[in-house]
């Protein structure tokens, strides 16, 4: 934090007096001054200098508003960390990282770790709908949690069923207070797919019975930002899986919002928090892709990414479970892998406290961060040749369509063959006739 | 033979060209590319023979299994995809110069019997009948017949298709620019795009793609099949087009001269 500080002071005289909060009382993205150009993929902005700036000005409002004093600033994180054992050093190396991920150059390091302090007291909201509430089970129960998971574990969590303290009426009353409280700046972060059927009867939470779609829509009015996490609720996930009887919809479908989505199943704690500290640091969505995942994180396909690319390509496929290939850690491109279709950042930004990711285990990858991917990645332990196609009334492998279409053409073929060699016989025949006829005649004639 | 001998009406064959020297090219490379394209692309789809040998996974040519020493040596799927890649190349731009001619050729532009018009739509009725009947044969001395002039351009159709779903895979693996500049991941972008919607994602593209394959593989021994029909009921060397660009006509000589 002390090179934060220091960075903080050099910005501040710099600082434009009049650049506004995005947690402001207006929470329409309009009105925000936040409509800078920042695009960490190629060049930040038009101007560097700008953007820095307003990301400092930002920050330090933030601070203003969630902090008591520069002391309180400084002790925060200590709170924090002392608790999961994590010294400054680790937490300095992981803001390192974090930068990188968000592709950000190395200047926004001490930024990226004050938005991350900010983060821990911004007022945050989690709606769990119709899901098995993985995301929450992986951000909170891990042995030895990094910092981005402990960072999941101290926001200032008002309103989220699994570890509140208040239930009942209370529980209820505290999510509307908060709503109408920090209208327009508090963090909404939806797990779950939103059951619309039945006019959202499908799910209904709470003391009042409320549907999963009404308090969805109530909450996402007001929000500062949105964010969707878990396949679930960026495109319905398995809930929404053929034939979908809850008629269940990813968040995007039911809030006129933009959303962003940070699918996976489930979804990478860096993922979540390199998303909320880039939305504290400029006050609004990272770049997105046309699926709405943040670019910074979503870009790259597995299967580009992989390292057991280069036995694809040298035509090295495990063909069976624990054979030879497999212990050789070859390509599970012929076991399934999905990864061919799959965009995340799984190689990179790993999961288990950055040990592992399906590949690395030997198993390929489901697609877990695609639309539906429950009904187009499967089979999962099979490639992407044995799937079933979408054609109504047929129940076929591509191949196996395709091969009977061939035989059925085939026979037809061969049978119209037989058929013009029996036809032209007998045309033949009835010509030899006539024409013997004709012959007769001429020679009659004659 | 005995039959046109008996019938006199040798004096009748006339010498009729169809296949101009860049149609017949953009014929043959068509077929080149496309047997090529199977090969390799069912290859991409499931790799057939495992390459790179080891213990559990020894030589043999029934599982497919060949050793080609290290792995650096191997690459066989590398090479697959890029054969495919060139295939692809030829293909489109095989296709463009047809759609080009099919519209604009001196000769005879195509659309003018695939468009189903009034008597193109009966001519096209009248050859389904005489492939089952084999009586009436239609004229087909000098242009090409509606029927076949309507299955050329839905194969065409497929080979778009194939081009728009084998592209929409293609650029999967770009990161919004290339080697020639971002412009061509952008293109293929715009142009392909909307597969993934239609056909249910990136999965379902390839399994789309992989099934056209098939169509097309139809198409080839339907197309094989009725030349050779024709060049043994019709006796007019309809197999010889594409070699020679020639073929012999016996029917509709007297309104030939009328055309």
């Amino acid at each position: 934090m002390g090179k934060g500080d220091e960075k903080n002071k050099t910005a501040k005289g710099k600082k434009i007096e009049n650049s506004d909060r995005a947690c402001s009382d207006e929470y329409d993205d309009k009105t925000d001054k936040t409509n800078f150009k920042w695009d960490p993929l190629r060049n930040i902005a038009d101007d560097p200098d700008e953007a820095l700036n307003i990301v400092d000005s930002r920050l330090t409002n933030l601070e203003k508003e969630y902090f008591k004093s520069q002391k309180d600033i400084d002790e925060n994180f200590n709170n924090v960390f002392s608790a999961s054992s994590i010294s400054r050093r680790e937490f300095i190396q992981w803001t390192a990282l974090l930068t990188s991920a968000l592709m950000l150059p190395t200047i926004f390091a001490p930024r990226v770790a004050r938005a991350a302090n900010i983060l821990t007291r911004t007022p945050f909201i989690w709606l769990d709908m119709s899901d098995c509430m993985g995301n929450t089970e992986a951000f909170l129960r891990t042995a030895h949690p990094t910092p981005a998971e402990i960072i999941l574990n101290y926001v200032s969590v008002d309103y989220m069923e699994s570890i509140m303290v208040p239930a009942g009426y209370q529980a209820e009353a505290r999510r509307d207070e908060t709503v109408k409280k920090y209208k327009g700046k508090y963090i909404l972060v939806v797990e779950g797919a939103i059951p619309t059927g039945m006019n959202g009867k499908f799910l209904t939470i709470g003391a009042k019975g409320k549907t999963g779609l009404e308090i969805t829509k109530a909450t996402a009015k007001n929000a500062g930002v949105i964010i969707a996490v878990g396949n679930c609720a960026s495109y319905g996930g398995i809930p929404a899986a053929y034939p979908n009887p809850t008629g269940s919809v990813g968040l995007s479908s039911v809030t006129n919002r933009q959303v962003i989505n940070i699918p996976a199943c489930p979804a990478n704690p860096v993922n979540l928090v390199g998303t909320l500290v880039e939305y504290i640091l400029i006050g609004k969505a990272p770049m997105l892709d046309s699926l709405g995942r943040p670019l910074w994180a979503y870009s790259g396909r597995l299967h580009d990414n992989c390292y057991r690319r280069g036995h694809f390509e040298a035509g090295e496929y495990v063909k069976q479970w624990g054979d030879d290939g497999a212990k050789k850690q070859y390509c599970l491109y012929m076991m399934g892998c999905k990864g061919p279709f799959t965009w995340n950042n799984c190689t990179v930004a790993q999961y288990n406290q950055d040990m592992s990711f399906p590949m690395r285990a030997g198993h390929g990858c489901i697609g877990c961060s695609e639309p539906a991917f429950w009904d187009r990645m499967t089979p999962f332990e099979k490639p992407n040749l044995d799937a079933k196609i979408f054609i109504p009334g047929v129940e076929a492998t591509a191949d196996e369509f395709g091969v009977a279409l061939f035989g059925a053409a085939g026979v037809g073929m061969a049978a119209h063959a037989i058929y013009t060699g029996v036809k032209r016989r007998k045309n033949n025949k009835e010509k030899e006739k006539n024409n013997g006829k004709d012959n007769d005649n001429n020679k009659d004639k004659k | 033979m005995g039959n046109i001998n008996s019938s006199g009406n040798d004096s009748d064959l006339k010498v009729v060209h169809r296949m101009t020297v860049i149609k017949r090219i953009i014929h043959w490379t068509l077929f080149l590319s496309i047997i090529n394209q199977i090969i390799t692309g069912m290859y991409i789809a499931y790799p057939f023979l495992i390459f790179g040998k080891t213990p559990t996974q020894a030589d043999s040519p029934v599982s497919g299994v060949l050793n080609s020493g290290e792995t650096y040596q191997a690459f066989i799927m590398t090479w697959m995809r890029e054969f495919h890649f060139i295939g692809a190349v030829l293909i489109d731009v095989s296709f463009f110069a047809w759609l080009y001619l099919a519209f604009f050729s001196t000769k005879e532009p195509l659309y003018k019997s695939f468009l189903p018009f009034g008597n193109k739509i009966n001519e096209m009725y009248k050859m389904i009948k005489h492939y089952f009947t084999l009586k009436n044969k239609p004229e087909t001395g000098k242009y090409q017949d509606p029927l076949n002039a309507i299955i050329f351009t839905f194969f065409h159709l497929l080979l778009l298709l194939q081009m728009a779903t084998g592209f929409q895979m293609y650029v999967a693996s770009f990161t919004g620019t290339s080697a020639v500049g971002a412009w061509w991941p952008a293109m293929l972008h715009i142009c392909t795009d909307w597969t993934l919607w239609v056909f249910g994602g990136l999965t379902g593209v390839t399994l789309t793609h992989l099934f056209i394959t098939w169509l097309i593989i139809i198409f080839i021994f339907y197309h094989i099949y009725i030349e050779v029909w024709r060049s043994i009921v019709w006796k007019e060397g309809d197999i010889l087009i594409p070699f020679g660009g020639y073929k012999y006509s016996r029917d509709n000589l007297k309104e030939d001269d009328t055309d």
